[in-house]
């Protein structure tokens, strides 16, 4: 029973994974290694040079399994910028503004600064989040079904930018 | 027995004079109630009570549902509060009625509200490759009420409104004028709040406390930096508009990230990345489809 229900989850899990946005584009910012696994310790297939186009796989944690100039490995996340996908026109609905030279959308429909302008206190949909509060006793034996692992972790200090 | 000290038989007279004061003073007592109606906020919204904290967070909460409700899908809203729930579990503030909603606009953005609100949008939640990202999510405004960083940002804006009308709101359930007053100034104040966003450095530390909150519940700390890459792939601003004008550049909070986390994670065993709780809920939108001008969304094409 109990390892028929791991395997279909490892199944499930791994289906995701191949089914999530495969083929995103990235860019390597920081030379380094390409790993046969998603270790630091796993081996060393070949060197990565900083903006090298790489096609990205697959996640897993920290990793990202990715293809570049033909081979195939693991690389850090955070050593690779992720690339907008290639798009077929611009978006004319789009203007510049002047001081950020940011982008930003007119006339669209969601929830932007102009719907919390004009917003006021709904207490009907306040009082239905109240209702969708669950219990800690609740909240704990989902994760203990999905198999999450409380671990001691401290904060992290801020560290150096370059 | 020795005489009371004059300085006690002052203290008590004020005492008195300042309790009973408008009732039995007459002209005294209004020129006493005007001093304290003068009485400005200042740092006092430093120091309010965890139940003055929630009645703020819920007012700015029904503000926020008044632009955007709720969807109206149980079955995600109880697993975002499962999740919600267990990430909170592992904060410094676990004894906080937290509440998560997920609410109805196809734009990406998330916002809390002191004493736990949480809300999310649908648009965020589809867009979610896996649930160590909505985790980081959830955590990084979770961090944000647990390091009361909202009041700190209405502060600002509020330290010139009168005590006593604050007193008021905080201690009348509804229909006081003088709450209201205050109600009033408290949203426009967080209106502006929610339209700029919170300090700089406030982002930075609630992405830094995120991943941490993330890791000691289980969850890859990857996944907000999952969702950071996403935002600096997105060159579209429609429905990312809010967001990206009220928090720093991704591509900045992602540096930030990476100085802080460096390799500190590098052993931790077991971590999820995705659970098929998580996978059978999630409703992502087709990938890099061209701006909506076909009524079918297109597949994307890329090598």
């Amino acid at each position: 029973m109990r390892s028929t229900r791991v395997i279909l989850i490892a199944a499930i899990a791994l289906l995701s994974w191949t089914a999530a946005r495969a083929n995103e584009r990235g860019v390597v910012i920081r030379a380094g290694d390409l790993f046969a696994e998603p270790f630091v310790d796993a081996a060393k297939i070949g060197p990565l040079a900083s903006n090298q186009p790489v096609t990205i796989i697959e996640r897993k944690g920290g990793w990202l399994a990715v293809e570049v100039a033909g081979r195939r490995g693991w690389v850090r996340m955070l050593n690779v910028r992720l690339e907008a996908p290639a798009r077929p026109a611009a978006n004319t609905a789009a203007l510049r503004t002047g001081s950020t030279g940011r982008t930003v959308a007119t006339g669209v429909k969601g929830l932007d600064e102009i719907d919390i302008r004009n917003a006021s206190v709904d207490r009907d949909q306040l009082a239905q989040l109240g209702q969708l509060a669950v219990s800690s006793d609740d909240a704990r034996r989902r994760a203990v079904l999905d198999n999450l692992k409380e671990a001691k972790v401290d904060y992290l200090k801020p560290g150096k930018v370059k | 027995m020795r005489a009371p000290h004059p300085l006690w038989t002052l203290a008590v007279i004020c005492a008195l004079v300042s309790t009973s004061a408008s009732a039995q003073f007459g002209p005294l007592g209004s020129i006493l109630g005007k001093a304290r109606s003068a009485q400005k906020i200042g740092e006092g919204l430093r120091n309010i009570n965890e139940q003055e904290e929630i009645k703020i967070g819920g007012d700015l909460a029904g503000m926020l549902l008044g632009a955007a409700p709720l969807l109206k899908d149980p079955a995600k809203q109880h697993y975002l509060n499962t999740l919600g729930g267990w990430l909170a579990q592992h904060s410094e503030r676990p004894g906080l009625p937290w509440k998560f909603g997920i609410v109805d606009s196809n734009d990406f953005n998330a916002f809390s509200t002191p004493g736990g609100h949480i809300l999310i949008t649908r648009g965020l939640f589809d867009r979610m490759r896996n649930e160590s990202e909505l985790a980081g999510v959830l955590a990084h405004e979770i961090a944000h009420v647990v390091r009361k960083h909202h009041l700190q940002a209405l502060q600002k804006g509020l330290r010139e409104q009168s005590l006593n009308e604050m007193r008021n709101y905080f201690s009348v359930s509804t229909g006081s004028g003088l709450g209201d007053r205050f109600a009033s100034a408290m949203l426009s104040a967080g209106k502006d709040m929610y339209i700029r966003g919170l300090d700089r450095d406030d982002e930075y530390e609630a992405d830094r406390m995120g991943v941490v909150i993330a890791a000691r519940s289980g969850f890859s700390p990857y996944g907000l930096v999952g969702v950071l890459q996403t935002l600096t792939a997105t060159t579209d601003e429609k429905g990312y508009g809010l967001h990206n004008r009220t928090h720093p550049l991704p591509l900045d909070r992602l540096a930030h990230l990476d100085a802080a986390m460096g390799t500190r994670f590098d052993s931790m065993q077991g971590l999820v990345d995705d659970v098929p709780s998580f996978v059978t809920l999630r409703n992502p939108p087709p990938i890099a489809a061209p701006p909506a001008r076909t009524a079918k969304p297109k597949r994307p094409k890329r090598p």
